[in-house]
């Protein structure tokens, strides 16, 4: 009930014209076929090349990072923990500090470019780099979630497949291979639904970082909707938006799951 | 549901300061209301000051103030409050934004209060700051009186001296001129440029100079139509220009006032000589230049024309009607000779009244202080926005968000002014 009457409650308002003050106007699908012929497929695209860059990265960064850091010491515990807490930290206060890491004049980043004698690159201020720019900040600061997650599958895969497939002379990449790999699937098909999804809630990072610009290269999903509803106070188009991503979503999860059960080992 | 989440939490807050609001004024003591205001920094400072001088110069009235983000953000508060009937007694909105917001009904008829017992002079109103002088109604009768100016501003350009002078370089006074001194005031080492001759926001403000400088205007006189894409492409053709092929003005990055504070602060910083923004900042950029500094007119086409901002104190027609009394008691006060002078000395903004500019204390300051009285001069050429409640769509949503897209050579200046107007025409042509 708590779910479902805001889907319901906006695929309501996405069939009247509403700016909040005036009355409401009843103008049936118009909000929908005004997505289908503006500036919404670049959001789209946005959003998919944001919601990929991040998830792959992520997750595989989350990996290796697992990989190399899966043992009890100390120093290992010492970089988990590193790792994860920029995962904690707001993203407020991460956006901020990257806004000033990559300044293109007085940045860390920018400083270390022109001692190596690259030239300043305007990361933010750049249309084809400022996409990218925030899906390594989003990368930078999610890493710590796929890597507990994958530690915390990597112990749960008993010792003695190991050590048997050591006495049978496997290398560390067929053990990777042929024993990891495998039973780590629901670890990764869980990453693959959550990570997605948290993705496709990317908000913060774009409207400290970049508020959806240059023109329009950083506008993603849920940014679209919040500029419809509260900078243009277009009610309606923005709920048209928040049906179509209630639908996007469920229907994508429903597929991932479908394409994985078949290659997912639940057990060893 | 991100959105529902906002929305019920722009609504608890409204609730919450209605309750606030309702509190005292059930127990007895002043009427209390409340002024929502979109000011930061030092002009939150000011206003609050302001504020507590009122309540400290009667008892019948107490007037609560809060920040409520910059102008578009306070709009969207004022909407969500207006539509949970929490709107507070007072605010102020950006003059764009009036005609839309009147049409929704939100805005009380100030006439009654300013001809009441408890009136105000609106003869002393200076031209050029007024509701009827900030508007072109475009044929149609006037609206009744809504607004009355608060804080006004109007775009100027601002020079390093120093640096002018070093490079025995004249103030600039038409785009020709503009753009030559850009060129002078270059410095560049190597690939790296250290100084860039000018510097603007790429912002529907300083477009809509240009646009009425080059001769053209943003619709057709009976407003039916949009009527700025010739002379809006040029516009936007000289900043493409200067940017791309003469590499002598600075783009600053950022969206809305992100690229205005860039500019100030690449302005100040000496990383370029010649701005445009806002006589807003003229306090600001006063007391933190470290050279010599000079504010003169924007350099003309065609002829030399400016739009005027900043904003217009309203109240809500839902507000009590005791709190709507208390707001105007406030409003009347703020917008008082001695109060205009020293809001205006205190920021930069201008003075509204006419009896303030010819005070002789505001005629000593500008003897003292004479870049304080170019926004005033340049009143003169100020152009009217039209009077549709397209204009705030036309602003955010057709001209502001594209204008980028020239600059960076996504699209062709014609492109993105193409693109414009069609959109434009679809707003102005929607049913009113």
């Amino acid at each position: 009930m708590v779910y479902l009457y805001p889907v319901a409650y906006s695929a309501w308002v996405s069939l009247y014209e509403w700016d909040l003050v005036m009355p409401a106007r009843w103008v049936g699908m118009a909000n929908y076929r005004a997505l289908a012929s503006g500036e919404f497929w670049d959001v789209v695209v946005n959003t998919a090349q944001y919601s990929v860059g991040v998830v792959a990265l992520s997750q595989a960064a989350g990996l290796v990072l697992a990989v190399l850091l899966n043992d009890r010491t100390r120093l290992g515990a010492l970089f988990q923990a590193s790792i994860f807490s920029s995962y904690v930290v707001s993203w407020v206060a991460v956006s901020l500090l990257w806004i000033w890491l990559l300044d293109p004049q007085y940045g860390l980043v920018a400083h270390l470019l022109r001692l190596v004698g690259l030239p300043a690159v305007n990361w933010l201020g750049d249309h084809r780099l400022a996409l990218p720019s925030l899906v390594l900040v989003t990368v930078w600061k999610t890493v710590g979630y796929p890597m507990i997650i994958y530690l915390a599958g990597l112990q749960a895969i008993p010792g003695d497949l190991y050590e048997a497939a050591a006495l049978d002379g496997a290398g560390g990449w067929q053990r990777f291979r042929h024993i990891t790999w495998p039973l780590l699937t629901p670890t990764t098909l869980f990453l693959l639904i959550t990570l997605t999804i948290t993705s496709f809630q990317g908000f913060d990072i774009v409207k400290i970082m970049t508020q959806g610009g240059p023109v329009t290269a950083t506008v993603i999903y849920v940014y679209y909707i919040y500029e419809q509803a509260f900078q243009y106070f277009k009610l309606g188009k923005a709920s048209a938006a928040v049906v179509l991503f209630f639908i996007a979503i469920v229907a994508l999860t429903f597929a991932q799951w479908r394409i994985f059960r078949r290659r997912v080992h639940y057990t060893a | 549901m991100m959105r529902r989440a906002m929305a019920l939490v722009l609504i608890a807050g409204a609730l919450a300061t209605a309750w606030v609001a309702a509190g005292p004024a059930a127990a007895q003591g002043p009427i209390v209301a409340q002024f929502w205001y979109s000011f930061g920094g030092t002009n939150r400072e000011v206003t609050e000051a302001h504020i507590k001088r009122f309540n400290e110069s009667q008892s019948k009235y107490r007037i609560e103030g809060t920040f409520q983000g910059d102008y578009f953000e306070a709009l969207a508060k004022i909407r969500a409050a207006a539509a949970t009937k929490t709107a507070p007694a007072a605010f102020h909105v950006i003059g764009e934004a009036v005609p839309q917001l009147a049409a929704s009904g939100l805005f009380e008829n100030l006439e009654p209060y300013a001809k009441g017992p408890n009136g105000t002079d609106l003869e002393d109103f200076l031209p050029g700051q007024t509701q009827n002088t900030y508007f072109d109604y475009l044929g149609k009768p006037a609206a009744p009186l809504m607004v009355l100016p608060f804080f006004r501003s109007t775009p100027i350009l601002y020079y390093n001296a120093d640096m002018l002078a070093a490079k025995g370089v004249k103030v600039p006074a038409t785009w020709d001129e503009l753009r030559d001194a850009a060129g002078k005031l270059t410095v560049r080492e190597g690939s790296e440029t250290k100084v860039y001759g000018f510097e603007v926001p790429v912002d529907w403000w300083f477009w809509f100079a240009l646009l009425h400088e080059a001769g053209g205007s943003l619709v057709t006189p009976d407003g039916k139509k949009a009527a700025f894409r010739e002379k809006g492409t040029e516009a936007l053709q000289f900043w493409v220009d200067l940017v791309n092929k003469d590499k002598t003005m600075k783009r600053p990055p950022g969206k809305d006032y992100n690229a205005w504070t860039v500019t100030n602060t690449d302005f100040l910083s000496g990383k370029v000589a010649m701005i445009y923004t806002s006589t807003a900042f003229l306090n600001h950029m006063t007391e933190n230049a470290k050279f010599k500094l000079g504010t003169a007119f924007l350099p003309g086409k065609v002829k030399q024309a400016v739009p005027t901002g900043g904003t217009f104190f309203v109240i809500a027609r839902d507000a009590p009607p005791a709190q709507k009394e208390a707001g105007w008691a406030f409003i009347k006060w703020m917008t008082e000779p001695a109060q205009t002078i020293s809001l205006s000395k205190a920021t930069g903004y201008m003075p509204i009244r006419t009896s303030a500019v010819n005070s002789p204390e505001m005629q000593a300051f500008y003897r003292q202080n004479p870049n304080y009285k170019t926004a005033i001069d340049q009143l003169r050429t100020a152009q009217r926005f039209p009077y549709t409640p397209a204009l705030i769509e036309i602003q955010r949503e057709v001209i502001q968000p594209n204008l980028e897209a020239a600059v960076l050579g996504i699209k062709t200046a014609a492109e993105v002014m193409q693109a414009a107007e069609a959109k434009a025409n679809e707003f102005l042509a929607k049913p009113q």
